[in-house]
């Protein structure tokens, strides 16, 4: 058996349900998966929402100078630049920021080139694009790792204020959804050195891929909307 | 979402195989040096020292285009709109970010303007 | 490609040696048994067990429920304390919702969606046997806080602050939570499966707009589960960390809003209302016609209306919220929104009617229960339109009126409809009709106790009486209504009982009377379900329908004589498939489905309890998601006589965190670099 004949059409494809015809010719795989995407816009948007009002509701008692929020963050210094500066700004190192950014913003382009050697046979340069979107992902969470380290010696923790809890719970689950990527990124790996990622699964590399750039999407607007709108 | 227009280009749509329509490893590369030159952008316009409208405005802008761009570029969207599968991806997915975009706001702004 | 030549999966008897995945299980292959129940991944089945699970928990919350009025049948009542009172109706509203309505809607949507578009399973049917178990045990695991310190007391919604540690110590709300969540997955997941079968695995013929309205209602309400859930999680995510890891997103004292939770909740919330009660239309726009013996009235006008609730669903949330404070143009912009969603719905009352009339009617059990859904839903929907006026609502808020609002959308309308869907579909799912005199009693007991029990509580709310305190005192004046509605409640529970004992009863006759088929379409009616034999048989069709035209069954047996009548042109038993299913071949059942559910209440009580308990919790989701992945979607030995089997892309059965990992399962994939371009310039 090769797989000469694997590549007839999708539509012909067996998947254990008589799915010799499916009625759009699409992969039942790919529109669960842009479903799936769908769904996340919700969460996400829920969470930006939320971190949103909480850095709102936060600035405005803080520049009331409420007491139990000037006490809760862990800095005098940076309480008052807060207040000066009327923004949560002094917290975010942007220029580190950017770079993180950059990284994520790096990898999908390798997420791309992966599935675009792959797709063409060229499987080589699969894993050498899939090694480096990994490589990168796990660049990204490293630098989250140590933002949030210095981010909780600057005084802002999650237990301690309103800000933080918003902040970390919002760049926690992205965090997370990176960390399944690099998962999902190195699975893929290990199945190509085994050779069992050929062209017929390319397909697989593009669900992977799409997952992948939603992510890196909703990086792009907590980067603005967070970091750079203060 | 029209049903005859699916059993037309039910014909000529090959989902598997529709990579032949993307682009080039040129032009992601391209793609990509326009992403990082926004972002660039987007971080020297906030230490611009504006404020209001003026910072935030182009910086949204900036982000929806990037937005766009990955959408379309990377998740291959816009490669895929001509057919119907990617009308139909398009359409869950707009959907989606339409539902939150306008509830979430909606929220936002009972907050802020307490209208 | 040919249909392929393959014996009947899930074969019985002497089988060769299979790969074990992970070494730790052969595949099961039983047929029959409780194993086979455990395992199976068949959407019948799947579907059935919805139903008896969604009748399980309607006992624990309708006992719930007679302990509350028993409580409220007399003033200054000490039957229950306060606090039993609070976690009773907060259960009660919780168990009803989320594990009886929604639940009984899934299992509608399970057992009919593949058939009726034609299908032979659901797009992933591993998925959706994961989704029922995450449903069934996230349900165990939410009903055990009865047990371990208390039930969730602030009421379903659970509005904050009230939900937090310093006013509901005890863990059951931290319960909710995570029962919730787990549920809330179930919810998800079968939404992306069940909306993926009905875009992509449709008959040949059955465009869009030829699709039965069941399948369109479910379809909407599947949207609105995949857009509403998230909303729930994430609200549920944040009352977790605040209770069990001390964030602060509800802790007003460091400057939190704690309306945040009431819109989060109600985005969520009102959606929510739709989807339980869009299923109930779909089934009676089947059930009407099919005994009004007219095509319904309008289809496109059904269709279209249903979208249209499902997307204005998402405008009225704040309709909810004009009593804690908003301004005054979120709150007309909301009652006008509110006011516009009743049109679509008076849309459908209007093409029930328009069906009904002139028609035939055969008043059956089936067609009583859905006339009962279309006059006590108009009462409900009524009085909802009442809620719109946002200074009427303001009287009404928190008091019974509310109350006899949502009993009658909910009990009235989409419990009436799923009572509807059991007598009209229970021959195709168990192969014996259920009792009409039984059904008749079944049916007139509910409605006399369903309206003593609810229509009183309209005057009750308007003299003031307010929701969810556990007593009155005897000089308010709620003496006389609060008693009918409690001996009301008692004549509904008989009734609800009546349909249990109805379906033993039917089952008894069906086996003195040695068993009789009723044949493959009883009611003489319209979709294609009716076109293969009942019981449906496990492969459901033998061969793909073609679809003409709506109602395609119907125009099977019918058709226009010379002078324009309609003339019965064939009997359905003659023309049905005659359940042959020779050649077929069935997605294989797995264990990992309810293994990798079963992971998720351990890590649950984990997080409530001590988090060392989440260690063997996450060592069983880890195990099962690889074990999960790495298990073809079909059996290998039944799959190794076909060459090209494996080695496609779009394998059915995989989440879509694991479907890398389940390339794997190609046992015969060529090496790298082996494979020659295929059609890749198609």
């Amino acid at each position: 058996m090769t797989t000469a004949t694997a590549g007839v059409s999708v539509a012909d494809s067996h998947d254990g349900n008589e799915a010799h015809r499916t009625s759009l010719n699409l992969s039942n795989m790919k529109v669960a998966m842009w479903l799936f995407l769908a769904s996340e816009c919700l969460l996400f948007g829920a969470l930006i929402s939320t971190y949103l009002l909480s850095k709102a509701r936060f600035l405005t008692e803080l520049l009331a100078g409420n007491p139990i929020v000037e006490a809760s963050i862990d800095n005098p210094g940076l309480v008052r630049e807060m207040q000066e500066t009327g923004s949560v700004e002094p917290l975010f190192d942007i220029p580190f920021t950017s770079f993180s950014s950059f990284v994520l913003l790096m990898s999908s382009l390798a997420m791309v080139l992966a599935h675009k050697a792959v797709s063409e046979a060229d499987y080589k340069n699969t894993r050498i694009w899939l090694a480096t979107t990994a490589l990168l992902g796990s660049i990204f969470i490293a630098g989250q790792i140590y933002e949030f380290t210095a981010f909780k010696e600057e005084g802002l923790s999650f237990t301690g204020s309103l800000l933080g809890s918003a902040f970390y719970t919002l760049t926690g689950f992205h965090g997370v959804h990176v960390s399944i990527g690099i998962l999902m990124l190195l699975t893929l790996l290990v199945l190509s050195f085994k050779g069992k990622l050929n062209q017929d699964r390319a397909e697989t590399v593009e669900l992977v891929g799409l997952y992948w750039h939603f992510v890196d999407i909703v990086w792009v607007l907590i980067f603005t909307i967070v970091y750079l709108i203060p | 979402m029209s049903d005859t227009a699916v059993k037309a280009s039910a014909d000529v749509v090959d989902d598997a195989h529709d990579s032949h329509a993307h682009p080039t490893e040129t032009q992601y590369w391209l793609v990509f040096l326009i992403l990082a030159v926004i972002t660039a952008f987007e971080v020297l316009w906030s230490y611009l020292g504006l404020s209001g409208p003026l910072l935030v405005v182009p910086l949204l802008a900036m982000m929806v285009v990037k937005f766009v761009i990955v959408a379309g570029v990377f998740m291959h969207l816009w490669f895929d709109m001509k057919m119907l599968n990617g009308k139909l991806f398009t359409l869950a997915f707009a959907s989606g970010i339409v539902i939150a975009l306008s509830v979430y706001t909606v929220v936002v702004a009972t907050y802020e303007f307490n209208v | 490609m040919a249909i392929v030549e393959r014996p009947l999966a899930l074969p019985e008897g002497d089988l060769p040696e299979i790969e074990n995945p992970l070494g730790a299980f052969s595949r099961p292959h039983k047929e029959t048994g409780i194993k086979d129940w455990l395992t199976t991944v068949d959407h019948k089945k799947i579907g059935i067990m919805y139903g008896t699970a969604s009748i399980f928990f309607m006992m624990i919350g309708g006992v719930a429920a007679l302990l509350i009025r028993i409580q409220l049948a007399t003033p200054d009542s000490n039957f229950l304390s306060a606090d039993a009172y609070n976690q009773l109706y907060t259960m009660h509203g919780t168990v009803m919702i989320f594990l009886v309505v929604m639940p009984i809607g899934a299992a509608f949507a399970n057992y009919l969606l593949p058939l009726q578009v034609g299908a032979r399973d659901v797009a992933f049917p591993r998925i959706n046997a994961f989704s029922f178990w995450c449903f069934f045990l996230g349900g165990l695991m939410l009903n055990t806080s009865w047990f371990l310190g208390g039930g969730p007391d602030g009421g379903w919604f659970n509005y904050a602050p009230n939900n937090g540690v310093a006013y509901s110590p005890s863990n059951g709300i931290d319960f909710w939570n995570v029962g919730l969540l787990i549920t809330g997955i179930a919810s998800l997941s079968g939404a992306i499966n069940l909306i993926t079968t009905v875009l992509n695995m449709r008959a040949p013929g059955m465009d869009l707009m030829k699709m039965p309205i069941f399948v369109w209602m479910t379809l909407v309400t599947q949207f609105l589960l995949l857009f509403a859930i998230p909303i729930i999680t994430t609200a549920q995510v944040l009352l977790l960390m605040d209770r069990l890891f001390g964030a602060n997103f509800f802790n007003v004292e460091q400057g939190a809003d704690p309306l945040l939770w009431q819109h989060l909740f109600w985005i969520f919330g009102h959606p929510e209302v739709y989807l339980m009660i869009l299923p109930a239309f779909g089934i009676v726009s089947e059930v009407i016609p099919a005994f009004a013996r007219k095509p319904i009235f309008g289809y496109p006008f059904m269709v279209f209306s249903g979208v249209a609730i499902g997307f204005m669903g998402f405008g009225v949330w704040a309709h909810h919220m004009f009593v804690p404070g908003m301004g005054p143009l979120s709150v007309s912009a909301f009652a006008v929104a509110t006011m516009f969603i009743a049109v679509p719905t008076g849309v459908k009352i209007l093409n029930w009617v328009a069906t009904l009339w002139g028609g035939k009617l055969i008043l059956n059990t089936a067609m009583l229960f859905s006339i009962g859904l279309i006059t006590q839903f108009t009462v409900g929907g009524l009085s909802g339109v009442s809620h719109a006026l946002a200074p009427s609502d303001t009287q009404q808020t928190d008091t019974y009126y509310i109350v006899a609002h949502f009993h009658y959308v909910l009990f009235g309308g989409a419990l009436f409809g799923f009572m509807a869907g059991f007598y009209f579909w229970w021959p195709k799912a168990f192969g014996y009709i259920l009792n009409e005199a039984w059904g008749k009693w079944n049916f007139w007991v509910m409605v006399v106790g369903f309206n003593l029990t609810f229509g009183p509580m309209h005057i009750l709310g308007l003299q003031g009486m307010p929701r969810r305190i556990h007593t009155y005192d005897a000089a308010m004046g709620f003496n006389l209504w609060n008693l009918v509605a409690t001996i009301g409640s008692m004549i509904l529970a008989v009734g609800v009982l009546l349909f249990v004992v109805n379906a033993l009863v039917s089952l008894r006759d069906w086996k003195n009377a040695g068993r009789p088929n009723p044949g493959p379409d009883p009611w003489d009616a319209r979709t294609i379900e009716w076109s293969i034999q009942s019981p449906a048989p496990e492969h459901n069709f033998d061969y793909d329908p073609q679809i003409v035209s709506v109602d395609d069954w119907w125009y099977q047996k019918y058709a226009e004589d010379e002078t324009g009548r309609l003339r019965k042109v064939a009997h359905g038993a003659d023309i049905a498939q005659p359940g042959n299913g020779e050649g077929v071949h069935l997605p294989a059942p797995s264990y990992w489905p309810i293994l990798l559910a079963a992971s998720l209440p351990l890590l649950g009580y984990g997080l409530i309890f001590s988090l060392w308990l989440t260690i063997p919790g996450g060592f069983l989701l880890v195990v099962s998601m690889f074990g999960w992945a790495l298990e073809p979607a079909d059996d290998l030995d039944l799959a190794h006589d076909h060459d090209d089997h494996d080695d496609h892309d779009d394998h059915d059965d995989q989440d879509d965190h694991e479907s890398i990992v389940e390339t794997a399962s190609a046992e015969d994939t060529a090496l790298v670099g082996d494979a020659p371009s295929p059609g890749d310039t198609a």
